[in-house]
């Protein structure tokens, strides 16, 4: 506060005699702004802030991953209530990631990085390139040692080397007008990969900042549910859900077609899915180009850049539906699931005036409880039973409403029928007829177009590059210093350590050891500070 | 339809489960009685004949319960014909496994703080008794976990959380120690310098420290520029930490209020076990236990290791847990990508990975930070290791996400 920013008007306060706070201007204020970004306390804040609107997010349902459980919040069906959902809304707490200040965040983050970095890999870079620094009052540092050695100083100072080059110490070798004693020097030092792999680690965030831009700006990401026999295409509108990136087009899908042949269901005895498999058969311009082709979970199918995967499953009997002669509904009926291994849907028969539609829950092996209630025997179809309730009125079915739903108000149910698989049977006195000939299944796949996969497998593998060396490798020094005496030299070695000092302390310790053999010395005397005793 | 599980496989897996359980209850007491046979002075512990006694006879029950609690897991493994990890109660159950084995190798054995093993003990214990609320038969697993990426990811995830649970035990205690430290030091009138480590500021060796630093850099411009680059941050020296001149290391076990180390595990652990079981009897007892395990913590405030060894001990842990959290969440993107194609979907579970991640971060900074290092840091570091309970415990019981289908 107590440099005067140049842009200040200087004259004004002083003559009315009122001190005003003094107000920083423009440059003053940015010079601040990026000085309190470049602190680290200032990015512990920033993580800080990350992580609680994770938190937010983890417990507040967001609406691009589970759209219907934030409209039943929005709703009030669930969650806090329909004020608070006003509120969460307003903050965008229905869609954390999306929002403002989540971009906020993230771009304060890095810029905040970016002016930690920007200086440290100017260091770095500049004193990756300089040598080992000499050393200075040697027998001052905590571990020092001196050793007698009938060797020359040359020959002792080769000796030492060699043990620091096996333990890959970088090193420089000082002739006696380069050291402030006067003495020949090794200087040598490791670890420089502790602050090099820290910088990677960080720099590494960028290239993951890339990918992610790239996967979202040219990729695509739809799901389509298609019954057995039916086939989709790769086109926008073929997809029950589409999420293209900006930057993907109409034009960018390669227009084949899947159709899926057959789905393989088996089940554990508990009623849990073992393996659920979607055969299919890749068509281009109504050639088939792969047949009998599996799609499984955890096992995709790649086909012209669109990845399919295997999603969801479900029961979907072929119903059909006659007045008289006219077929007015012969369809594969794609079910929800329900309750205790049944499945649920709408057969919408037609938009006609009036409106028919059945609904429909299906048992796939039909049994009765000890109340004489129908209930399913297990997951697997073993005894199919359809049971369907006839509804008739406006029913809604002309607006966009979602396909398993319709106007329960605005009908009437009027009739209901129960058919085993492969039967039919007659409503309204013989004026509908209702058949179920079989019972098939449908399959829900996810397709994706995910560019930027190498870009984000590299980022993630620099993150762990550079995560190992910046925590686990420590940074020491070690010099030597060779005094020549009668019949020989006195070798000095002495270092410290940056991080780890009690492993280093031993390190340091089998150093000397191997030197003292090496050097044949006769009596090692310890620098006195190193003797301190450690307490455990 | 495939079979389930061997049952004999199965009922084996669950004697051995008990088997170890037991052990280790047995050898928490054990570590904690050996504490009282161990006599404090001046910094010194020196443990009588028959603490050494205990000592060892806790060992090897622990390692008993080791040997035991491997051979749980993996007949678990052989009933299903799976790995064993794949539900919420075998992955606490392996998760406590690592915690007691990383406990006895690294603390007591490598670097000889046995004394912190009751804790471990005591964690880990807790661990397994949520464990055997949640227990399923070694049922199958749903196709989506049948991948050879459960082995790859869920595996260095448990390997990582069983590191952050030693890691906490070591925060939470450095707190306690580091508050009785201080207030021994401000009662006993020496001058309190507000240094990050309670004993290295109330000491003389803090200087060695700094004059060290300034030696390394001599002769060159800059070591490390980083923002605090250049401190010696995981110092596990013992000449910076000579006694803080008290008068009885019993002082620093009086200077500590009781009650808070009883009310505030219970008030923690009881309300959860009551949200997530509904059983008040349950909830009741697991309070009762935390409120015990809690006023031990007070009562061996002498025998543990000086304050600045376990802040260094919490830091070494973190920092060996990270890298192997990162690697997990970056393998469970890979493996959502394959297996569901998308890389990130911001799904509770892969939320929950993220903000705990996040935070052991924001701990790593803080400690290379001035004015965060020590007590501060250590907060977060409680707070990281409570949003990985978080992130296991209350997503997957109570958030519904893709992740969900791994079940209880
Ligand atoms: C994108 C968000 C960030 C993440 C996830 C992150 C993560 C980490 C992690 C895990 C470490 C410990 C490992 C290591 O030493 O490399 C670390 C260290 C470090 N970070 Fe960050 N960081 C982030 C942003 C920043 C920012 C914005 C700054 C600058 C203010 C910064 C400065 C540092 C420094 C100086 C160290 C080295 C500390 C030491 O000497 O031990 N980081 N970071």
């Amino acid at each position: 506060m107590t440099q005067t920013a140049p842009s200040r008007e200087p004259t004004r306060a002083p003559e009315r005699g009122v001190a005003l706070p003094e107000v920083p201007g423009p440059g003053e204020t940015a010079r601040r702004a990026w000085r309190w970004l470049r602190r680290m306390s200032t990015a512990i804040w920033l993580l800080f802030a990350l992580a609680a609107a994770s938190v937010v997010a983890t417990f507040v349902p967001q609406e691009p991953v589970i759209p219907t459980t934030v409209e039943s919040w929005r709703s009030g069906i669930e969650g806090p209530g329909t004020e608070v959902s006003a509120v969460f809304d307003a903050l965008g707490l229905y869609d954390v990631y999306g929002s403002p200040w989540f971009a906020a965040i993230v771009v304060l983050l890095f810029v905040s990085l970016t002016g930690c970095l920007v200086p440290r890999w100017r260091a770095f870079l500049r004193d990756a390139r300089r040598p080992p620094p000499r050393g200075r009052g040697l027998t001052a540092l905590r571990q020092s040692t001196t050793l007698r050695t009938s060797l020359p100083p040359e020959e002792g100072l080769a000796v030492v080397e060699a043990s620091l080059a096996r333990r890959r110490y970088r090193r420089r070798r000082l002739a006696q007008e380069e050291t402030a004693s006067g003495l020949a020097q090794v200087a040598a030092e490791r670890g420089r990969w502790r602050e090099g792999g820290s910088l990677l680690f960080h720099a590494s965030f960028y290239l993951l900042l890339v990918g992610i831009v790239v996967a979202q700006g040219f990729g695509f990401v739809g799901q389509v549910n298609v019954a057995e026999g039916q086939a989709f295409t790769d086109t926008r509108i073929s997809y029950d859900v589409a999420d293209p990136g900006r930057f993907f087009d109409l034009e960018d899908h390669a227009g084949f077609a899947v159709r899926l042949d057959a789905f393989d269901l088996a089940f554990f005895e508990d009623g849990t899915p073992e393996r659920f498999v979607s055969e299919v058969t890749v068509l281009e311009d109504g050639e088939e180009v792969r047949v009998g082709e599996a799609v499984a979970v955890n096992e995709r199918l790649e086909h012209a850049g669109m990845n399919l995967y295997q999603m969801r499953f479900g029961m979907a009997p072929r119903v059909e539906v006659r007045a008289g002669d006219s077929d007015l509904f012969a369809d594969q009926v794609m079910l929800g699931q329900g309750e205790g291994n049944t499945w649920t849907g709408v057969a919408k028969v037609s938009a006609a005036d009036p409106q028919i539609a059945l609904e429909i829950l299906l048992v796939p092996d039909f049994a009765r409880d000890a109340d004489g209630e129908p209930i399913s025997a297990g997951p697997a179809p073993g005894d199919p039973r359809l049971f369907a309730n006839l509804w008739v009125g406006d029913l809604g079915l002309e607006r966009p409403v979602p396909a398993t739903q319709f106007d329960r108000d605005g009908g009437q149910r009027v009739d209901a029928v129960e058919l085993g698989e492969g039967e039919s049977a007659a409503l309204l006195g013989g004026a509908l007829e209702v058949a179920f000939p079989e019972l098939t299944m449908w399959s829900g796949f996810q397709v994706a177009h995910q560019p930027g996969r190498a870009i984000l497998l590299a980022a993630g593998v620099l993150v762990l590059v550079g995560l190992v060396p910046s925590l686990y490798a420590y940074r020491r020094r070690i010099w030597a210093e060779a005094r020549p005496v009668e019949g020989g030299s006195e070798v000095t070695v002495a270092g410290v350590a940056l991080q780890r000092v009690e492993a280093f302390d031993d390190a340091y310790a089998e150093l000397v050891e191997e030197l003292a053999d090496a050097l044949d010395a006769q009596h090692p005397t310890s620098g006195e500070p190193g003797e301190e005793e450690r307490q455990g | 339809m495939a079979e389930l599980y061997d049952p004999q496989f199965g009922a084996a897996s669950n004697a051995l489960f008990n088997t170890a359980l037991g052990a280790y209850l047995l050898a928490m007491v054990g570590y904690f009685f050996r504490m009282a046979f161990t006599k404090v002075a001046e910094g010194q512990t020196t443990a009588t004949r028959a603490g050494r006694r205990i000592g060892v006879a806790s060992t090897v029950i622990a390692s008993v319960g080791v040997l035991a609690h491997t051979a749980s897991i993996v007949t678990r493994g052989l009933a299903a014909e799976r790995v064993p990890w794949a539900n919420m109660y075998e992955y606490s159950s392996a998760l406590s496994l690592l915690a007691v084995a990383i406990g006895l190798v690294v603390l007591q054995r490598r670097l000889g703080l046995g004394h912190l093993m009751g804790f471990v003990l005591a964690l880990a214990t807790t661990t397994m008794a949520i464990a055997l609320m949640l227990y399923t038969d070694p049922g199958p697993i749903v196709p989506s976990l049948q991948s050879y990426w459960i082995r790859i990811h869920v595996t260095s995830a448990m390997v990582a959380s069983a590191i952050f649970m030693v890691a906490f035990a070591a925060t939470a205690l450095y707190l306690v120690k580091d508050t009785a430290e201080r207030r021994v030091a401000e009662r006993s009138g020496q001058g309190f310098t507000g240094s990050t480590v309670g004993a290295a500021s109330v000491t003389p060796g803090a200087e060695v420290a700094a004059g060290e630093g300034a030696a390394l850099a001599e002769g060159e411009a800059g070591a490390a520029p980083g923002a605090g680059g250049d401190q010696p941050d995981d110092r596990l020296d013992g000449d910076a930490v000579e006694g803080a001149g008290y008068a009885s290391p019993l002082e620093q076990r009086r200077v500590l209020t009781a009650w808070p180390f009883g009310v505030v595990p219970a008030a923690v652990v009881g309300p959860f076990t009551l949200v997530v079981y509904q059983a008040p009897v349950a909830a009741a007892v697991s309070a009762f236990v935390a409120a015990a395990i809690g006023l031990l913590s007070r009562w061996s405030v002498p025998h543990l290791p000086d304050a600045k060894t376990l802040d260094t001990l919490a830091y070494r842990t973190i920092a060996f847990g990270f890298p192997i959290w990162t690697f997990a969440i970056i393998a469970g993107a890979v493996w959502a990508e394959e297996a569901w194609g998308r890389f990130w979907g911001w799904d509770p579970k892969e939320t929950g990975s993220f903000f705990t991640w996040v935070l052991y971060a924001a701990y790593l900074h803080a400690r290379s930070t001035s004015g965060w290092r020590g007590r501060r840091a250590a907060w977060i570091g409680v707070v990281s290791f409570a949003a990985l309970m978080v992130t296991y415990y209350v997503v997957n019981l109570f958030v519904v996400g893709l992740h969900s289908y791994a079940g209880v």
